[in-house]
């Protein structure tokens, strides 16, 4: 039995016939405090109509991780209906989300948060089903199962949902529902299809680039090349003679005031086309002020770094006192995981209505929330008047998370009071991201007499913070004696979210240390790290929140094992092939435990090697979509792959020094090693796959090249002169 | 600006532009299809693949002026309901993440079958890197591909 949140949700009639339920989902903050819900209409979440036609409304962004058929398989698997029945509708923004968790979509979050409410839901519904057939059969509902959205009973009687839709409408919702057995799921745990392949495949996938308004023109920014310049002047003379130019206006310093927001001033061309708009922009001059990035670059950032003073994070016993005790041995070794661009397939855009008093935007975006919040303060008008229609992405990865188009777009369609739709060329979306940040991981680690890790130090320094890295509960591995510090020092480019945003950064540094350790002890990387995973976890400090890291770390460690413990079991870490190198990594992300073992063999390509196998282990509780699942942690590990082989944003005189597909390169389809994914058997909710495929490829790779040449590479990219000049 | 009758999809066009505007921006801006997709505008990525005479393209760089009397198909042409060996293999294995760049594989996958039957999986590589894919659909690609070449056959 499990006790419904009730007050999580409404159930009415539908207008027309059927029923309507209504959801809310609890806050962010849900994690420590019971979240309460004084209002939630929301409109109809889920609707059952009098023929049986159920629509699910999804609030969550769609970009690529199959949230809009993970989530109503959820839906559909309590309530017991046909999955062919079911239509997706999706959801404009609803300020009604805010600060829920149906506004915004990131973090690998989507199908963990909304496992349990949806189930809750669908529960429901289905037992109010019940109720109203055992009415009509005069019958208990207990005796009454659900499948293929007929009420069924004993003896083979049915109901469809839809001729019951209505009485089910008028009755309570359940006090306590019971959700079903895993055993009893027809879709959780199958390669149900994706909802949106057959428009994909018929060309009619539902893009922001596609968004086409009556009477709109198109815009294309040329915008300062140096992260925070600003715009002195320009002469449009030359860029009003291209064929198709409608006007030339400046976009100045927009004063947004939202946390992590940042928009380039520059130059926007309106035309009657893209190609006007693209070609316009390149007869430009503008004189800008570059201002003190227009004299940094990566060589001076790296000197930054070298002398900044750190900051304590945590600590855990005297590090420093052991470290200098006699015949304690202190090692260290230094990591460098440096900038990287999204390069999302399809570019950064946002079309505006500027209406006067109103103004809507079509976007792409995994937070309509923030993209209202932006063009309330873009354009001026209150929240009410704001309308965001949320269109999928051809790919986030974290980047639609920021509504700096829709600010551009709806800032332009204010000034020229005409629906406007921005496209960014590649150029701009590759030099204008929002990078994924550069760190540099610092680790020593104390050897004691007897040849034990005693103690560790992580020193991150880093162009965001991310808070990431530094605690208790991202160090799985337990030793007497921790400290952590940090240090950030300015970027000379804006950053961002980036798949699996720290983790990424960290694990470069913590997996690949791991492994120096192991061998400097002789022993075997993967039960070394079995070894510093054995250890009690105890409560530090008496606050919730304390309880919180407690339970989250015994999962944790918990996941960590088992991972480790299905590859000896499966005999997947064995001596690598002839000629071949071999290494492993293991990392978290939420709670999703991924490890990789990537198998390199040396070469004289640009590279230096190539990537011929990576096996990944994935403990993510139950796998609602096996297929998804793969797919997420393949696109993982490839995403992960072009950062390793030609990642890295090289920066001049303030100027990024990559700007299309020519330079930015990125993994392609003959360089794409064999993955092989396997999941830790687990009945346990869901616990997220966007992103846990992406941290532990990097140390994995290092990890394996060392093992192929006695060479320890401690950055990415990797190109033939580090294997060259890497001492041994 | 100048006038052009292009032959998309087995219908004329005529339309109105410069004589330097690509081919993809024609077909999106102008005439409004929006299967093809713009990635790159450089030939990297493939985004754009069209037919042109039955020979996959990139549309983003081919100007409209040199394709007077060619026959050029879209996605939106390729069949009229998705039935294509290549779509239905695509849907079999159900490839996309974000989809993003799969119209453009699609049309690049379809040539290569014209051309090569039964490609190897040394084929199909080098018919498709020139497209890229940023979710990293390319196993399943491959897959699909050896899944159409099948279905063309029976
Ligand atoms: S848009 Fe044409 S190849 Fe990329
Ligand atoms: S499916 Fe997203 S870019 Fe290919």
């Amino acid at each position: 039995m499990m006790t419904t949140r009730r007050n999580f949700l409404k159930v009415s009639a539908l207008a027309g016939g059927g029923l309507a339920m209504a959801v809310s989902l609890p806050g962010t903050s849900a994690m420590l405090a019971n979240d309460d819900i004084s209002s939630f209409d929301l409109g109809a979440f889920l609707n059952i109509d009098t023929k049986g036609n159920i629509t699910f409304l999804l609030t969550k962004h769609e970009m690529g991780q199959g949230s809009g058929t993970g989530l109503p398989m959820i839906i559909a698997d309590e309530l017991g209906a046909d999955w062919s029945k079911i239509t997706l509708k999706r959801s404009d923004y609803d300020p009604k989300f805010d600060s829920r968790l149906m506004g915004t979509t990131g973090g690998s979050g989507t199908v963990a948060k909304m496992w349990e409410p949806l189930r809750e839901a669908g529960a429901a519904v289905r037992e109010m089903l019940k109720s109203a057939a055992a009415a009509r059969w005069n019958v208990s509902p207990d005796t009454l199962t659900t499948d293929n959205s007929f009420v069924v009973s004993p003896n083979g009687e049915k109901l469809e949902f839809g001729e019951l839709a209505e009485e089910a409408a008028r009755l309570n919702i359940p006090k306590e529902v019971k959700l079903k057995d895993i055993s009893e799921f027809k879709y959780i745990g199958k390669p149900v299809k994706n909802l949106i392949t057959n428009d994909v495949v018929m060309g009619k996938g539902n893009y922001g680039i596609n968004v086409d308004i009556e009477g709109m023109v198109y815009a294309a920014i040329q915008r300062c090349p140096v992260y925070k310049g600003k715009l002195v002047s320009f002469d449009d003379t030359e860029a009003r003679k291209v064929n198709g130019v409608i006007d030339v206006v400046p976009v100045p310093h927009l004063d947004l005031d939202l946390e992590g927001q940042y928009v380039a001033e520059g130059v926007a061309v309106i035309a009657t086309s893209t190609w006007s708009a693209f070609k316009a922009r390149k007869q430009l001059k503008i004189e800008w002020d570059y201002g003190k990035n227009g004299s940094r670059d990566i060589e001076t950032y790296k000197k930054e770094m070298s002398e900044s003073k750190m900051q304590h994070a945590y600590s855990k016993g005297d590090f420093d006192k052991q470290s200098v005790e006699e015949g304690f041995e202190l090692v260290e070794a230094e990591y460098d995981n440096p900038y990287e661009a999204h390069a999302l397939m399809e570019p950064i855009n946002a079309t505006a209505h500027f209406n006067g008093d109103s103004c809507e935007v079509w976007v792409g975006t995994q937070s309509g929330e923030r993209v209202a919040q932006a063009v309330m303060k873009a354009t001026g008008l209150p929240q009410e008047k704001i309308t965001v229609h949320v269109l999928n992405s051809g790919g986030s990865f974290g980047r639609r998370y920021y509504p700096d188009s829709s600010i551009e777009a709806s800032y332009l369609s204010k000034v020229l009071s005409k629906p406007v739709k921005l496209t960014w060329s590649r150029e701009d979306e590759i030099m204008h991201d929002y990078f994924h940040p550069y760190q540099r991981s610092r680790h020593k680690a104390i050897i004691s007499p007897e040849g034990k890790v005693t103690g560790w130090y992580a020193g991150l320094i880093r162009a965001e913070d991310y808070m990431e890295g530094l605690t208790r509960w991202e160090i799985p591995y337990f030793f007497d004696t921790i400290k952590t510090e940090s240090s950030v020092i300015e970027g000379m480019v804006h950053v961002g979210a980036w798949r699996s945003v720290g983790p990424h950064s960290s694990s470069l540094g913590k997996e690949c240390f791991m492994d120096e350790l192991a061998l400097r002890l002789n022993k075997d990387p993967l039960d070394f790290r079995l070894e510093m995973l054995q250890g009690e976890i105890t409560q530090e400090g008496n606050d919730d929140f304390a309880k919180v890291v407690v339970s989250y770390r015994k999962v944790l460690q918990e996941r960590y094992i088992a991972v480790l413990n299905t590859i000896k079991e499966k005999g997947l870490w064995t001596a690598p092939k002839k000629g071949e190198g071999r290494g492993i990594a293991i990392e978290n992300f939420s709670r999703t435990v991924c490890a990789h073992i990537v198998d390199v063999s040396i070469d004289n390509s640009y590279n230096g090697f190539k990537v011929n196998k990576v096996t990944s282990v994935v403990h993510c509780g139950t796998v609602v979509n096996p297929h998804f699942g793969r797919g997420q942690i393949e696109g993982g590990v490839i995403w992960a792959l072009s950062a390793a082989m030609y990642g890295g944003i090289e920066v001049k005189n303030g100027v990024v020094q990559r700007d299309n597909f020519h330079d930015n390169l990125l993994l392609r389809i003959d360089e794409t090693p064999e993955i092989d994914v396997h999941f830790v058997e687990s009945t346990e909710p869901p616990s997220g796959l966007g992103e846990p495929g992406t941290p532990p490829l990097a140390p994995a790779l290092l990890n394996a090249l060392y093992n192929a040449t006695g060479k320890r590479i401690r950055k990415i990219p990797v190109r033939r002169e580090d294997l060259l000049n890497a001492t041994a | 600006m100048a006038n052009y009758t292009l032959t998309v999809n087995g219908k004329d066009h005529h339309v109105e532009v410069d004589r330097d505007t690509p081919l993809l921006w024609v077909i999106r801006d102008t005439m409004k299809m929006y299967g093809t997709k713009y990635g790159c505008g450089i030939a990297q990525c493939g985004a754009c693949t069209v037919h042109v005479d039955g020979t996959p393209i990139r549309s983003c760089c081919v100007p409209i002026e040199k394709l007077q009397g060619k026959n050029i198909i879209t996605i939106e042409g390729l069949s009229q309901d998705g039935s294509h060996p290549v779509q239905m293999a695509w849907k079999e294995i159900d490839v996309p993440q974000c989809g993003y760049c799969q119209t453009g594989q699609i049309m690049t996958a379809a040539a290569l079958l014209e051309r090569i039957p039964s490609p190897t999986d040394e084929e199909i590589n080098r018919a498709m890197k020139g497209n890229l894919c940023r979710c990293g659909t390319y196993p399943r690609i491959k897959k699909a591909i050896h899944e159409a070449a099948k279905l063309k056959q029976s």
